[in-house]
């Protein structure tokens, strides 16, 4: 997967650790399947998950802990802490309100176009 | 790319990271190709879908940046009005030791500055005493005490410039370094 972050890499890049942090609502999980779910939804690459959910980590909003895997090495687990609930909630109605005030824009544009 | 190759890669794009850090992150890629072979992919599949190490470095690395940010910004989050031993120490320390050492070395670069003065009135002097004549006597050896006493000028410029530079650096960072502990206290920095 070459060229997979285009050029508005800028405006997707704030907007993963949001995906993250949702993906992580729906129960923990590990690196490789995070990377798996994000990269299936959005156009970048696997290994772009990585960096963010250390930076999670650091920030506090999630937790890890390692686990025993059946068949595989020892997972690192990802875990929604309640800080990171409480960043996913806000964030989410802070980005759907936009995306609503943007779309209002955008909308307005191709209509004026239409008309001319 | 194999998983070998990759991840050698990435620790080198990693640079100077610290060791630990580095150590963590290429231990999370690794799992990644265990469980990407796991599942069957062959390691140059699994490389090619992790995307461009250089590329992964570097956000890896913007992450890092942030967490500084996040850390300093923790710390005046957690700060809670100025500490009042902080301020003592810094009247205390200033009284005793801090304004007198700035001092001491204040005095020292004007006695350079004197030194020179008088120096330089030395050499005018003897300069003046060849010309008019006054000197009859002794005329080597007094140009060889001008030439000496011109290096000393010379030397003592020198010392005045880098004194004063460094005067004036070393007093500034000492101005931010109280204004710190005056405001956030002696804590961890």
């Amino acid at each position: 997967m070459k060229g997979v972050l285009p050029m508005n890499s800028q405006i997707k890049k704030g907007i993963l650790d949001l995906c993250v942090l949702a993906l992580l609502e729906k129960g923990d999980s590990y690196g490789y399947d995070l990377a798996g779910s994000l990269a299936r939804k959005v156009e970048v690459a696997d290994g772009t998950v990585y960096p963010i959910l250390r930076k999670l980590a650091s920030e506090g909003v999630v937790s890890t802990y390692l686990q025993e895997s059946q068949n595989g090495p020892p997972r690192k687990y990802y875990h929604l802490t309640d800080a990171g609930r409480k960043k996913l909630n806000s964030d989410r109605e802070e980005w759907i309100k936009f995306c609503g005030e943007v779309n209002g824009i955008l909308k307005q544009e191709t209509g004026g176009k239409a008309d001319e | 790319m194999n998983k070998t190759e990759y991840l050698a890669k990435l620790t080198n794009e990693l640079g100077q990271m610290p060791y630990g850090d580095v150590k963590d992150i290429i231990g999370s890629i690794e799992e990644h190709f265990e469980e990407g072979i796991v599942e069957g992919r062959s390691e140059e599949e699994i490389a090619a879908s992790l995307g461009d190490p250089k590329e992964l470095a570097a956000e890896f690395k913007d992450g890092a940046k942030f967490k500084q940010i996040m850390k300093k910004r923790k710390m005046s989050d957690n700060f809670k009005g100025p500490d009042g031993r902080g301020r003592i120490f810094v009247i205390i320390f200033n009284a005793f030791v801090g304004i007198e050492c700035w001092f001491i070395l204040l005095c020292a670069i004007i006695a350079a500055f004197m030194c020179l003065a008088g120096d330089a009135a030395f050499i005018g002097l003897i300069i003046a005493g060849l010309i008019t004549g006054v000197l009859t006597e002794f005329i080597v050896p007094f140009i060889f005490l001008i030439l000496t006493l011109i290096c000393v000028a010379v030397f003592l410029v020198v010392l005045l410039i880098l004194g004063i530079k460094y005067y004036a650096k070393g007093l500034k960072s000492y101005i931010r370094w109280n204004k710190h502990v005056w405001n956030y206290g002696l804590g961890e920095d």
